[in-house]
């Protein structure tokens, strides 16, 4: 016999999916489907045929999540398509800038994740760990970026000011006293996912994929992106269920025909020898890639000049070719792209990291009991909080004509 | 209370000559940023300078006494001053800021501070040094005052600029010229006429000329903390002080100018409110 178990929504993740497992008789699940359900992100048709300062400013606000990635990747995008070369400070800037929110992004993750992990006389030690670790790299964010979330001064062609020498010896030293403290959370993360991990006979090799890993840079990005071997299908296309392919929400990009796995364990095996796959080396990578993200950040601090500009003159008008911004964002690879004319933008397209994970995650539920699949998907790190919820109102009287697309 | 809640009034002025030589009265306002400065009960203050000496003011982040004496005396156009505060919360690293500002400025400031909509930047300011004002005027005001009203080639060519005894001075190779404040009436930008607040009501401490003799201040502590920085400075020697009731002209001055201000643009507020014209709320 055939049945299905659906969890709708997906919980403890950013924004809201559905997992839709086909299981057997045990409760092996035999075809695991992902897909969001939530329509509509349209930040990319706002900022058309406006001036192209526009775009970082708007696109930010893809997702409070990681607002930094998408700031970062819209300026980056931008600059590119100007034919910008930014500063050498604000490349240190803004390296600062996303290695320390991509190591508070990884904290809030360990707090969705700290009710499968984390027993209960160590809760509230691991939730105070979290708030710890994120008040200071926030800090960071907030000195350098102007705002921990939504980041006023990361602008095209730079940063809108460096930072002062006395700022820069606060940050270090402030960041300084953070090494022990994140080193002690690490260890207390990983502990926590080995002994609950087998307490609860979660299998070691719970989400094992083979699809190639998209990374493109250990802590930063890049501004090059290879159009040739992309290539994006519709949900219908890629699902064989017709019901999830009508109702899945986002297309499916894939590389050289297939899909990937991109985030912090594809990044730490690109680059850094990471071994291992799965559920529970997901975990690990993430944790671990937090010192690599702190060594970043120390190495752009201890490398940038106060003295220097941080920001480059420009022509806004554009040079109408494809602008890229790569960036490595907690959840993975952030592409957004970008083209400007007769200084408008022309045309702008983002593919965020869980678009790229999401037709990897479900398949990764399958070959395990269906109770595991919530931790396949949580291993992710999934954040679709780039969507709309969608609901036709009355222009009158405001009351709810149609509201079909996502019920909680 | 036509001078909003206060501790204390006394007439005041700084000690070091190096800020009297520089400042519009009695260099209190530099004294005490000067002090908290140095006793780092302050790490950095927003003020408005004067970086290209054209009397354009300039929002502008000091952090030593040097930069204090450096962007030191009145300005009579607006500062966007508060638009730096941000910057001095951020990139400069700021924890501790205080900021020079008029009264609307101060409105705003105390808004910003009640309000949690400007996270991590109005928490961060510890002094609101308030300083008198009944009106400002735009950059091309100031330059009609100069050419077209006292014949200069240009602004620049002022030397000092000053308010008092009832008339708007500049100073020109040593000479003073003044214009008779009624003619200056017209030149002020517009929502001045409908402020209700003379003396920086909401300020920690508020301070100008107006009640006390030349080259002395008046200054009104208001808060626990203007008035135990302003104490400290007076016990640190860094400025000397005067009863009120021991000047001239003496206290009755400054509340005549508050009360003033008050009524005529408690009148022109009833003007605007009866054309239907939005008013902002009066504090």
């Amino acid at each position: 016999m055939k049945d299905r178990v659906v969890i709708s929504p997906t919980t403890r993740q950013e924004g809201h999916a559905e997992l839709v497992m086909e299981v057997d008789d045990e409760g092996i699940v035999t075809k695991g489907m992902y897909f969001s359900i939530t329509p509509v992100r349209g930040l990319e048709k706002m900022v058309l045929s406006k001036a192209p300062e526009t775009a970082p400013v708007l696109c930010q606000r893809i997702c409070g999540v990681c607002p930094i990635p998408h700031t970062l990747a819209s300026a980056e995008a931008i600059d590119q398509a100007l034919g910008i070369e930014i500063p050498k400070a604000a490349r240190l800037l803004r390296e600062a800038t996303l290695a320390a929110h991509n190591i508070n992004s990884a904290a809030i993750h360990h707090f969705l994740v700290a009710p499968d992990f984390v027993p209960d006389e160590l809760f509230a030690a691991a939730v105070d760990s979290v708030s710890e670790v994120r008040k200071n790299v926030q800090y960071v964010v907030d000195m350098i970026a102007g705002e921990g979330i939504h980041p006023s001064d990361v602008r095209v062609g730079g940063m809108a000011r460096n930072i002062t020498p006395f700022a820069k010896e606060r940050l270090i030293e402030r960041m300084t006293a953070l090494k022990p403290k994140l080193e002690a959370h690490i260890e207390l993360i990983k502990n926590c996912v080995a002994e609950s991990a087998e307490k609860m006979g979660m299998p070691e090799d719970l989400g094992v994929v083979n699809q190639p890993l998209l990374a493109v840079h250990p802590t930063y990005g890049v501004n090059e992106f290879d159009m040739d071997a992309f290539s994006e299908v519709l949900p219908e296309a890629w699902y064989d269920d017709p019901e999830v392919g009508k109702r899945g929400c986002s297309v499916i990009p894939l590389i050289n025909g297939t899909n990937v796995e991109t985030g912090p364990r594809a990044r730490m095996e690109k680059f850094q020898g990471f071994k291992g796959k799965g559920v529970i080396a997901q975990h690990v990578a993430r944790a671990d890639e937090m010192m690599k993200n702190y060594e970043a950040c120390m190495e752009a601090l201890d490398a940038i000049d106060p003295a220097a500009s941080a920001r480059a003159d420009y022509d806004p008008r554009g040079t109408g070719e494809l602008g890229f911004g790569i960036i490595e964002g907690p959840r993975g690879t952030n592409a957004h792209m970008a083209k400007v004319e007769d200084g408008k933008t022309k045309f702008y397209s983002a593919i965020v990291p869980t678009t790229w994970n999401i037709p990897t995650m479900g398949p990764a539920t399958e070959g395990f009991h269906h109770e595991f699949g919530p931790h396949v998907i949580r291993a992710y790190d999934p954040c679709l909080s780039c969507a709309t919820h969608v609901m036709v109102v009355d222009d009158e009287d405001k009351s709810i004509l149609k509201n079909e697309m996502v019920r909680i | 209370m036509v001078l909003g809640t206060y501790k204390e009034a006394i007439s005041a002025r700084s000690t070091d000559s190096k800020i009297l030589d520089v400042s519009q009265d009695g260099g209190i306002v530099s004294a005490l940023l000067c002090y908290a400065l140095d006793e780092g009960i302050l790490e950095g203050a927003v003020v408005a300078g004067t970086p290209d000496d054209d009397w354009r003011p300039i929002p502008t982040v000091v952090t030593s006494s040097d930069e204090v004496i450096a962007a030191a005396g009145t300005k009579y156009s607006m500062s966007p001053t508060l638009s730096a505060l941000k910057e001095a919360t951020r990139q400069y690293g700021l924890e501790k800021v205080g900021v020079v500002a008029t009264p609307c400025q101060v409105q705003g400031l105390r808004k910003a501070k009640a309000y949690p909509m400007t996270r991590f930047v109005a928490d961060k300011v510890k002094l609101i040094i308030g300083i008198y004002c009944m009106e400002n005027f735009p950059m091309a005001s100031l330059d009609t005052f100069a050419t077209a009203k006292l014949g200069f080639d240009s602004l620049t060519d002022a030397t000092k600029m000053d308010i008092g005894k009832g008339k708007f001075w500049l100073t020109k190779d040593g000479e003073d010229n003044g214009l008779a404040i009624k003619e200056t009436h017209g030149y002020e930008q517009a929502g001045c006429n409908i402020c209700m607040d003379y003396v920086a009501e909401w300020a920690d401490v508020s301070t100008g000329s107006v009640g006390s003799p030349d080259g002395w201040s008046t200054v009104l502590t208001r808060t626990d903390d203007g008035d135990s920085i302003f104490k400290a400075a007076v016990d640190a020697g860094l400025i000397e002080t005067k009863p009120m009731d021991e000047v001239k002209p003496g206290l009755g001055l400054l509340e005549k100018l508050a009360k003033g201000k008050k009524d005529k643009n408690g009148k022109e507020r009833e003007n605007r409110a009866k054309l239907g014209l939005p008013l902002p709320v009066e504090y």
